[in-house]
Order: structure tokens, then sequence, then C-alpha cells
């Protein structure tokens, strides 16, 4: 480098150091955010945002279990919230900072794993069901028992998941999605291991390409990535089995670590905004866990079933719970001896 | 001359330590703490992590990985020696060659085996081809199997046989083989008798240098064997990331490597005058 190209490159970097705008850190999933809901934020509220995000919930617990992480925003899965409030990395969510939260449907103001919102504020949600290929498969799957059956020339795929396979094998027996009861999850066990000769693979969202190609007839899929599916092909249907699903939430919350708590509030009470939420949950294709959001939502949208199942459809499902230490390892015992047979 | 020899050792004496050693201890730290209610890590010193590993599930797994990488070495040293005796031979165009080799290494890994997924899938390039063609009438089943599995993880090491093949070929003393055939042996012998031989070194290092990553392959398994017969890098993986069990993943990595020195010693012990 000659003298000169470092000297014009000092202005930059004095860019960088000096300016005096507080940053806001915000760590979040991939493909969570509207394109310019980041940069709409800091226009409006003169701070600059460093945002970044991550693929899988271990990334982010990897990240933010130290305390230490120099992030202050992160959207956790609901059942990572009970254990992080545990261990102390959240901060108290101040309800008079957010004044936007009764934008929020009914069901998340109160939703199980945080029912007075004291640690976390709903986001988006979603659900497990069975996505097909109607044009091949006639008899549409409508339970976990239809998807047991050979129906699909042995191209189909379950998530790479334990709680989704164990799960669904679960809610297929008539027992509890979450169970931690030994005899039951050993039954699911072998009905996990029943189907997988007619599995072809384990594999998580990565699959839509090959369910839109047709490699795949069916699989088990996140409400989310199976409504992309079907934009992309419209062959392809959800279906939320009979039998009961999981339904999920991911939720913003402030760590205990961040210094910034009340910029971080005002950054969640802007997510909370109704035509903000609404661009998100349209540019992402999510579901948002906010009423006001909803309404603002196209109709064709609004009335979706595979991301707005409505309540009798939602009846049917079950909330994913933090799993207690002795369940998970029989889990992932069970998990390995799936996995290997 | 001893301190000469010191200060020239220090640099790599201090990366071995600080980068290797020292995590090594962490992770054997590690393996002796139990696991948090919710993952990390807490006291009560134990052993449990150990004893778990009697358990013969991940007995099991480990066979199964060390057939897929015995075969998948010798898939590689079967493909390698001719394209290395090959190299060897090309004279000027050699360096070529030996680029060509490493090329696949500009690329991420990650997205040449999903490149691989793209030529193995059911509507990928080989069925269609095949279809089109005529030779078959179905999609073949390609991906998601052992095979996609050694195809990937063969795909994925061959540059590893072949660079320590080549440099052995290379440096074969050339007036060997003329005084074998000058003594009447036909190529097939000649290439049997003295060059196989003579290349044991090198085809003993590309051995080892495929076949230890192959033992600890977790993303090949995932990617191109579609998660059903798992390898024992992936149970490793899960403990860390989905079971959220540290201890117990520090424990299984240990023991995976405890097996890798147990192979080496035993290949050195019997060979190690042909390494050196």
């Amino acid at each position: 480098m000659n003298r000169r190209i470092f000297l014009l490159s000092l202005p930059g970097l004095a860019g960088c150091t000096m300016s005096s705008r507080p940053r806001l850190n915000v760590y979040n999933w991939s493909e969570y955010v509207a394109p310019d809901t980041i940069s709409n934020f800091e226009r409006e509220f003169g701070v600059r945002v460093r945002y970044s995000t991550y693929e899988s919930a271990e990334e982010l617990v990897a990240k933010v279990w130290s305390g230490n992480s120099g992030w202050d925003v992160v959207f956790p899965s609901n059942t990572y919230i009970p254990p992080m409030r545990d261990q102390k990395l959240l901060a108290p969510v101040r309800h008079e900072w957010l004044p936007n939260l009764g934008n929020l449907e009914p069901v998340y103001q109160s939703p199980s794993w945080d029912p007075r919102l004291e640690w976390s504020v709903p986001y988006m949600h979603g659900a497990t069901g069975i996505v097909y290929n109607s044009n091949v498969v006639h008899a549409a799957p409508g339970s976990w028992a239809d998807f047991w059956q050979d129906r699909f020339e042995r191209r189909a795929t379950m998530l790479d998941d334990p709680v989704e396979v164990i799960g669904a094998a679960l809610l297929k027996l008539g027992y509890p999605l979450n169970s931690g009861d030994a005899v039951q999850l050993r039954q699911a066990r072998n009905e996990a291991i029943s189907i997988k000769p007619r599995l072809r693979a384990y594999v998580n969202a990565e699959v839509r390409d090959q369910l839109i190609a047709g490699d795949m007839l069916a699989a088990q899929m996140w409400s989310a990535d199976a409504q992309r599916s079907i934009n992309a092909s419209p062959a392809l249907r959800f279906v939320y089995p009979s039998e009961g699903f999981a339904l999920y939430g991911d939720a913003a919350v402030v760590l205990r670590e961040s210094r910034r708590a009340r910029l971080a509030h005002e950054f969640v009470n802007y997510l909370l905004r109704p035509e903000v939420s609404s661009a998100i949950a349209l540019a992402c294709g999510s579901s948002t866990a906010n009423a006001a959001a909803m309404r603002l939502l196209p109709e064709p949208v609004r009335n979706n079933s595979t991301l707005y199942p409505g309540p009798n459809l939602l009846a049917r499902g079950q909330w994913l719970e933090t799993l207690t230490p002795a369940s998970q390892r029989l889990r992932d015992r069970l998990w390995t001896e799936i996995k290997s047979a | 001359m001893t301190r000469l020899r010191a200060i020239f050792l220090a640099p790599a004496a201090l990366v071995m330590g600080a980068l290797f050693l020292a995590p090594l201890a962490i992770v054997a730290a590690y393996s002796l703490l139990t696991r948090g209610a919710y993952g990390g890590l807490s006291t009560p010193w134990t052993l449990e992590n150990w004893a778990r590993l009697a358990d013969p599930i991940y007995g099991v797994i480990l066979l199964r990985t060390v057939a897929i990488s015995a075969v998948s070495t010798l898939l590689c040293l079967v493909l390698g020696f001719p394209l290395a005796l090959f190299i060897s031979r090309s004279g000027s165009r050699k360096n070529v060659y030996l680029n060509l080799v490493i090329l696949p290494f500009w690329t991420s890994f990650l997205i040449r085996t999903y490149a691989w997924m793209f030529l193995l899938r059911d509507t990928g390039l080989i069925n269609t081809a095949l279809l089109a063609l005529g030779v078959i009438h179905q999609p073949l089943p390609l991906l998601y199997n052992d095979g996609a599995v050694i195809l990937g993880l063969v795909y994925a090491n061959l540059p590893f046989m072949v660079l320590p093949l080549y440099a052995t070929l290379e440096r074969l003393d050339k007036s060997v083989l003329e005084a074998a055939a000058d003594l009447g042996a036909k190529p097939w012998a000649e290439l049997t008798r003295v060059t196989v031989p003579l290349s044991m070194p090198g085809i003993l290092a590309g051995s080892i240098l495929v076949f230890i990553p192959c033992l600890g392959a977790f993303l090949t398994p995932d990617l191109l064997g579609g998660g059903k017969s798992i390898m024992i890098g992936n149970v490793v993986q899960n403990q860390f990331t989905t079971a959220r069990d540290w201890p117990f993943g520090a424990a299984l990595s240990l023991a995976l490597m405890a097996v890798v020195m147990l192979l080496l010693a035993a290949v050195v012990r019997r060979k190690g005058a042909a390494l050196l």
C-alpha cells in the first residue's frame, strides 16, 4: 500500500470510530426482518444498529450463554425462554416502555412459557405439519397415521430434529407432544424406526427445493417453510395433522447484559407497530403474533390457513415445552437409536 | 547448538501448546464435568460421561464409521495411485495437473457438497440425463444413502491421497525401474513388485491423511446421507448442538481421538521404518 492510498483511507477510518450515535446490537434468525426494517429504525431514531443473523437456536445459545455476548436484543424460541430466564440472561420486560404491546393477539399476551410477558415479547409463530404434492399423492394425508402409511413411493422426509420426529410419533400414538414418560417415549422410538425405511432422509427446510421440483412427494415441515414451497409450486398442500401438532413461537428478549435497555425496548416497541410487523410477515412469509399487523395483511395472506390456522385448528396444537434434563437425555439416547437403526 | 534448536522450535511449540494442547486440556476437563440443567457445564466432577461410552450403541456406530472410512480410504487409494503416477510422469505439465488436483479447495466445502446434491438428486443432472437417454425409466435413488456418503468422502479427501503419493513417486529412483526392466520385468510386475513397494511411505501417509478426516466427518453423512445412517462425528456434533450435553460430547470426541491414536500407533509400529 503506498502512502497516498493509506492517507485516502484515513477519513473512512475516522467514520468508523468517531460516530457519536448510539449503537444497538440485534441478533436474529436469518430471513426474519423486511429489507427496510432496520434502516427505517436507524433513520427514525438516529441510531446505528449492528444486525447479524443465526441459522439455529444452538448458535444463539452458544453466543449468549456466557452473559457477555455483546448483543442487546435476540429472538429465542419459546422453549429457550425459561432456561435463559433461570440462567439470569434476560432483562425484565418494562411494559411501560412498550405502549404497542397491546397490539399482540390475545393468545400471545399470555403465552404458556411466559404468561405475564415478564421476560419476552412474542414475535412470530409457527407449527409443524405435513406438506405433500397433490398432483401425485391423491389420498391426502390428513393425519400422522396417514403419513406413516406407504403412500409416497419412499419419497418422503422428516425433519432432522429429535423434538419433531419423536414428537410426531408421540402424537400419532395419542400421547402428549412433550411427554417425559419413558414407556411412551420408547413406543415413540419404535414408531419412528418403523417409518424409517419409507423415508428418504431426515432433512430440515433445505428440502423445500426438492418438494418444489418433485423429488419428494411429502415432508414433515414447518408451516412458514411449507408456505414458501407452496408459493413456488401450487400443487403442494399443507396439512395440520388431526392427532395434533407442535406449535412454537419466537420472541424478542432484551439481554440482561445490555447497557442500552431503553433503546432495546424502543426497538422492540418499533417491531410491535402494526405496519412494521405486517411488512416483516409479508417479506419473510412468516406468521406474526401481532393482531393489529394481521389486520393490515392482504386478504389472501390473512385468510391463509397454513400461516394463520385460526382457533379451530389451533385447538389441536400443543406448544413445545422445555424438556427436563432427564427427558432430554432419554430422548437423545432414543434419537441416536433411531438415527442408527 | 542446543540453544539454536530451542529458538527454532519455540514458535511451533508455542502454537501447538496454545492452539492444540491447551484446548485439548479444556476438552478433557469438560469430559469430567456434569451437564447443567439446560446444557452448559456444572459440577460435580464425575466419570459418568466416560461410563456412558460403554453403551454398545456407540460401539456399533463407531464400527460403522470405521468401515465407511476404510472403504473411502481404499477407493481414494485406487483412484489416487494411478493419478499420482500419471502426474509424476507427465514432465513439464506436472504443475498444471497438481494445480488441478487442488483446484476444488478454491470453493467452500459446503458449496461443493451442495453441488453434489444437485447432481445426485432425483431431478438432478445425472438422473435427468439418464432418463432423457432412455437408460432408466425411474430416477435412481442416488442421493441420501451410504453410497452417496462414501462418494462425498472420496471426493473431498482425494487430494490428500494424491499429494503425498505424488511426492513419493516423484522421488522414486528411475534407475531402479530401469534395472527392473533390464532384468526382464514386464510393466505390471515392475509396478507391483517395484513401484508400489517403494511408494509404501506415500501410500501410508496418504491413507492416514484420508482415513482420519473420514472418521470425524459429520457434514457429508448429514447432507449426502440424509442423516439416515449416522457416523460417530454426527453423534459428537449432536451432543454439542441439539442435546447440549457438552461433557458427554467431550468424552466422545476424546474417545474418538484415542481410537485414532491407537490405530496410528499400530500402523507406525508395524510400518514405522517405511514411514521414515
